[in-house]
């Protein structure tokens, strides 16, 4: 997949301002970004679901607008929300799909046999889809994207309300279609999963790409432990030291050991350190990297609590 | 260009999740033939009054209700469309390799399938509970029904593109089947409207469908007595057409209730 100039805007908000990405065969692109960073709308672009006002997409060297019904084969998509026929058996909704790719019925039998052991289903496949659990329907959501064995995945946040054993099965999953030489592209907000995966990683803030690299490169590049410190009020004068990044009631202090430097600093806080609601210690990872590519703190990150 | 494959994927599939809740398509059927029992008597002296002195009342409640209940399927094919919203299968279904023209054949086509069986059901109904007397050719119904029937489901497809909401779709569903019911004569005979009412009621699909009914069942006519109803049922089916091609807009958000 690749993606050059990408604009779109919604009336007067600009979701995306000129994006450009290329994702391999065989590899996962973890895109990153808070609530309406613009994630949803690349994802909705490439699929054909939205034109961009500016800029091209290709999957596997066709241009996404100019020919939708040939790249649709090539891309399968999970959207952001749950999509899946609740009249439904879990085994219709696949066949649906499967039909609609073009699979045959020997195909299809065994495709479904396939996603549905990878991802769990298995058991569930005769059940109406009403009767599933939110993490099964989420599940079963994801398989559907993945029947007709894309060239270009498209996961849209599929984790999102998902249980921990569904989380897992996912990853598990995505990582093995890379493997199998799937381009994978996962859009989430939980910068964990995409450490966990060891993806290539985008950073989207307000519809630019701010960081482009593998997790392990841009947190050597960028990322740094720092001391966290939240405080029932305001932070204190004492707390506001040198390169020191206040945010509302906490201040983050970069340090190359955070342990230390509490230790030094506390003492210095006097009777303000009774207002102190916890210490944090960030060790270097994506979250770190987001602060020093955006200067602001990632919003749905929580770090590492040791107080 | 269509794929039948592709068309018949989701048509089977409409049929499916038509099965499983088998209620509305029901109501198409049990609505007239309940209400034909109650209202029968009624039109009799209806009927005698408009110079039909052997009609016993069924001639103008069987077609009347049948018509009536047959509005139910603009209802439903709204529904096949707001229905994907509610599941948040709509982008899904999008991003499929199934084109526009295929997904709306695909929901449509049953949709005539279920509006013209529940046409001929109601009449056959008619004719075993309630002494319908077909004096024409009853053969001359069939392209009547079709053509009825898919006007019915095109102006569903034109009032899905036309509206916002579930709600709004009903709305204009329901209001529509009473307000052309009435106005077309299925409610109450032609001949009872007002002045005003019979100016306005070639403007509705009810009034050809009533028109072509009654040439058959009450005057004895045959196919060369539909050809002027099935041409402004025809028309009307593509002016729908028209307006769904021109309005309906696949990006757009829509909001259902499911």
């Amino acid at each position: 997949m690749e993606i050059r100039g990408l604009e779109k805007s919604y009336g007067a908000t600009v979701a995306l301002a000129g994006v450009d990405l290329r994702v391999e065969a065989g590899t996962i692109l973890g895109l990153l970004g808070p609530n309406g960073a613009g994630k949803t709308t690349l994802v909705s672009i490439v699929a054909g679901l939205r034109s961009p006002d500016a800029g091209r997409v290709e999957v596997c060297g066709i241009d996404v607008a100019r020919a939708p019904h040939a790249t649709r084969p090539l891309i399968g998509i999970a959207p952001q929300d749950t999509g899946v026929y609740l009249p439904l058996s879990v085994r219709e909704n696949l066949r649906f799909f499967a039909g609609l790719a073009g699979l045959s019925r020997a195909t299809t039998a065994s495709r479904i046999e396939q996603v549905a052991d990878a991802l769990g289903l298995t058991p569930l496949l005769g059940r109406r889809t009403a009767q599933l659990s939110g993490g099964e329907r989420r599940r079963l959501h994801t398989a559907i994207a993945l029947l007709h064995r894309p060239s270009l995945i498209l996961l849209d946040e599929p984790t999102t309300g998902a249980d921990v054993v569904t989380r897992a099965q996912i990853l598990e999953l995505v990582r093995a279609l890379a493997d199998e030489g799937s381009a994978v592209v996962y859009s989430t907000h939980y910068l964990h999963e995409i450490e966990m995966l060891q993806a290539d990683v985008a950073f989207i803030d307000r519809g630019r790409v701010v960081a482009r690299g593998s997790t392990a490169d841009l947190v050597r590049d960028h990322g740094s432990s720092a001391l966290l410190l939240t405080f029932f009020e305001s932070v204190p004068a004492a707390a506001r030291v040198d390169g020191a990044i206040v945010e509302g009631a906490s201040v983050r202090i970069p340090a190359d050991d955070p342990a230390a430097r509490a230790a030094q600093l506390l003492p210095d806080l006097g009777a303000d350190a009774r207002q102190l609601s916890s210490i944090e210690i960030v060790r270097p990872s994506l979250e770190s990297v987001y602060l020093a590519v955006t200067g602001r703190r990632y919003a749905s990150e929580p770090a590492e609590a040791v107080a | 260009m269509i794929s039948p494959r592709r068309v018949s994927v989701i048509l089977t599939h409409e049929l499916r999740l038509s099965i499983r809740d088998p209620l509305p398509v029901m109501v198409l059927v049990v609505f007239p033939i309940i209400t034909m029992a109650f209202l029968k008597p009624a039109f009799r002296a209806a009927l005698e009054q408009s110079g039909y002195p052997h009609a016993n009342g069924a001639e103008q409640v069987v077609p009347g209700q049948a018509v009536v209940g047959a509005f139910f399927i603009v209802s439903l094919t709204t529904f096949a469309f707001f229905s994907e919203f509610g599941w948040m299968t709509w982008d899904r279904l999008r991003a499929s390799p199934a084109t526009s023209l295929e997904i709306v054949l695909g929901k449509a086509i049953p949709r005539v399938a279920m509006v013209g069986a529940q046409l001929f059901v109601v009449l056959g109904a008619g004719v075993i509970l309630f002494d319908l007397n077909i004096r024409g050719n009853a053969l001359a119904l069939i392209p009547l029904v079709v053509t009825f029937s898919i006007s019915l489901v095109l102006l569903g497809v034109a009032v899905t593109a036309l509206c916002r909401t579930a709600q709004q779709a009903n709305s204009f569903a329901y209001v529509g089947m009473v307000l052309f019911g009435a106005i077309g004569g299925a409610l109450v005979p032609f001949n009872v409207l007002p002045r005003w009412a019979k100016t306005v009621a070639p403007a509705t699909p009810t009034y050809w469908a009533m028109r072509g009914f009654h040439s058959v069942i009450l005057d004895g006519g045959g196919l060369g007595a539909m050809a002027k109803p099935i041409g402004a049922l025809a028309a009307m089916g593509a002016l729908f057409a028209l307006v769904a091609l021109r309005r309906l807009r696949f990006d757009e958000a829509k909001t259902a209730w499911v």
